[in-house]
């Protein structure tokens, strides 16, 4: 396997990489010394460029080219801010990062301040995650006592520290403008943009913002060279990305792979140990939530930005959500309607009614209810809601049911005429 | 709490942010630790100690799940339901946990004795273990069936009430 990234490194040690020791043990903190001695912070943009890394929290932007827009003459602070709120449904990868590999996260985030000009990362991390936290917590003092944060790092001019800041549960504050406002210690609504946060970002100047996994692929990127990182998988889509499968699979849990060079056949039935004996899979969200939904037809489709955009879906965060046929379609779109409808933050209309709207139409489906006229109904309500609102989350909504509607047809149709019991879940031990 | 006490948790941190404002969540986190919610009187402190207004401090507290500003159990028991966890069970751990301690199943709510509060949450970020469950904000805890989610309230029950409310 010729990935040293992410939680490959941790497996390599096997143990968790929770103290400076065993983090360099492991071949951690070579990158940045690397970095000081040798590479001006304009190359090393350069470098994450030419890496082809692109952001693991959802979007896939390409993380050099982000960095690029920060102004490089202003005067104002700037600033690296990871995204550690990880609240997509069936996302749990940069809490493992975060628990067994907290350095390689901080390592990531001093070189993008050293890249940047930054003298101040913050990683906002969800509540929810107060033992990740403590983790990080714990490890930004190990490093502050070794002098890899603070003043003069490692004999160099630089001067960067890391703050962990506590969110207080709220899937929204994972939207970055949202994240922003909730840093500034306000509600977190999102913001219009522009001025986008690379312009006016943390108290208006100029922030770099990054998932955890995309910021803690940056040591080994720099260790190894960008062109070895770009080497691996697809040109558009290079890397190791990891995914996090759950759901009706054997095995659930966080899987590292080459992109573009495992099917998400092999994902499921491979990695993640299959379904129970007999049953065949139904329906998969591959990128999270947030995307439109797949079925039995798509499972060769190689995992990859590219492939799975042919396929209809996105890569996301690529938390993958698998369902068997023993699931109803209906029901599982029913608890996303009620997961976006208890998120929503309220500021626009479309989204806060139309998802509430969705939640009613879907609870009328399964309680036998309906009437074949709410299909419509629904489809009109998808129209009212896509692309009339400030931020993606109401989109988020809308992808994964219009297209479960599209796809599973037959099924909403049934369920509108008979409803549809609980099925039996799939219970531990079974 | 008083905000002779928020004060002083929060002065190690002022200079790590530009806007004192960026003090308040911190507070507020902070000021839930000894009641478990957040009472008229700890938004007051929270307000005194950052400096911004009483109205203000209790608009950003009542947009986070995670704070309360009404009174809860001893122990918040937050069952997760998101679509992982519905898959593997989550509604009959919770229906089974409401049933137990006698609490609507629509809403969630708190015990009769007030010791245990059973709230649904969304995706907990550890779907691998679902259905899961998190107790506070300790790490989440998972495979669940029925009967064993109720055993951890038993548990739960009958030991003693952690020295601070991390929620
Ligand atoms: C509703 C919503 C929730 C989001 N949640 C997260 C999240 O939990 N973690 C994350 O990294 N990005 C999340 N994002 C994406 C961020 O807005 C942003 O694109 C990302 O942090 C950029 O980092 P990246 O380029 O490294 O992916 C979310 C976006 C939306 C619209
Ligand atoms: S789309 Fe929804 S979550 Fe986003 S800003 Fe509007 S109301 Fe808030
Ligand atoms: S769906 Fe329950 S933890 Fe993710």
């Amino acid at each position: 396997m010729p990935i040293m990234n992410n939680v490959y490194r941790q497996r390599a040690a096997e143990k968790p990489l929770v103290t400076l020791d065993d983090y360099r043990a492991a071949g951690g903190y070579t990158a940045l010394p690397k970095a000081l001695a040798d590479v001006e912070p304009d190359d090393l943009q350069y470098v994450f460029m030419r890496s082809g890394l692109r952001g693991r929290g959802g979007a896939g932007f390409p993380m050099g080219k982000k960095a690029s827009f920060l102004p490089k003459d202003s005067k104002k602070a700037k600033y690296v801010v990871c995204n550690a709120d990880e609240s997509e449904p069936g996302t749990f990868k940069d809490r493992d990062i975060m628990a067994f590999n907290p350095f390689q996260l901080l390592e990531g985030i001093t070189l993008a301040g050293y890249a940047i000009g930054a003298e101040r990362g913050y990683i906002y991390i969800r509540g929810e995650y107060e033992h990740q936290a403590r983790v990080l917590d714990d490890a930004v003092r190990q490093a502050r006592a070794a002098g890899l944060l603070g003043e003069g790092i490692l004999k160099s001019t630089l001067n960067f520290d890391i703050t962990v800041y506590r969110g207080a549960g709220a899937y929204i504050c994972g939207e970055e403008t949202a994240l922003l406002e909730s840093l500034e210690g306000k509600r977190g609504q999102p913001r219009l943009k522009p001025p986008f946060p690379a312009v006016a970002g943390l108290y208006q100047s100029p922030t770099l913002i990054n998932n955890v996994e995309t910021l803690a692929a940056l040591p080994p990127i720099v260790e190894n060279g960008a062109d070895w990182y770009a080497a691996l998988g697809p040109e558009k889509s290079p890397g190791s990305k990891v995914f996090s499968i759950s759901g009706h699979v054997m095995r659930p849990g966080n899987y590292e792979i080459v992109l573009g060079e495992t099917t998400l056949r092999e994902l499921i039935f491979v990695h993640a140990g299959g379904l129970r004996p007999g049953r065949r899979v139904k329906a998969v969200w591959v990128g999270g939530s947030s995307v439109p939904v797949l079925g039995e037809g798509h499972l060769d489709t190689p995992l990859d930005y590219e492939s799975i955009q042919a396929a209809g879906s996105a890569l996301g965060s690529g938390g993958c959500i698998v369902m068997d046929d023993s699931g109803c379609i209906v029901r599982a779109s029913l608890r996303l309607a009620t997961f976006y409808r208890h998120e929503s933050c309220g500021k626009c209309s479309p989204c806060r009614e139309g998802t509430t709207w969705l939640e009613k139409l879907l609870m009328r489906m399964i309680a036998g209810e309906a009437r074949m006229e709410d299909l419509e109904m629904m489809e009109t309500l998808f129209g009212r809601i896509s692309g009339k609102t400030l931020c993606p989350l109401a989109e988020g909504a809308v992808a994964p049911i219009k297209s479960a509607l599209n796809m599973f047809r037959d099924d909403f149709v049934r369920v509108v005429e008979n409803g549809s019991p609980r099925p039996e879940p799939m219970m531990a031990g079974a | 709490m008083t905000a002779d006490e928020i004060r002083a948790y929060l002065e190690p941190r002022r200079h790590e942010f530009a806007d004192p404002r960026s003090l308040v969540m911190p507070a507020l986190k902070y000021a839930q630790t000894t009641r478990g919610h957040l009472s008229r009187e700890d938004l007051d402190a929270v307000a005194e100690a950052t400096g911004f207004t009483p109205s203000f401090v209790e608009s950003v507290a009542s947009f986070y799940d995670r704070l309360y500003t009404q009174p809860v159990g001893n122990r918040v028991v937050s069952v997760c339901i998101t679509l992982s966890c519905m898959l593997r069970g989550s509604d009959e751990v919770w229906d089974h946990l409401c049933e137990k301690e006698g609490i609507d199943h629509h809403h969630g709510g708190t015990s009769a004795d007030g010791r245990i509060t059973i709230q649904e949450a969304q995706c907990l970020g550890y779907c691998d273990k679902a259905p899961c469950i998190q107790v506070d904000a300790d790490e989440t805890l998972g495979p669940f069936t029925p009967d064993s989610a109720a055993a951890l309230v038993d548990e739960l029950r009958a030991a003693p009430d952690p020295e601070e409310y991390w929620r």
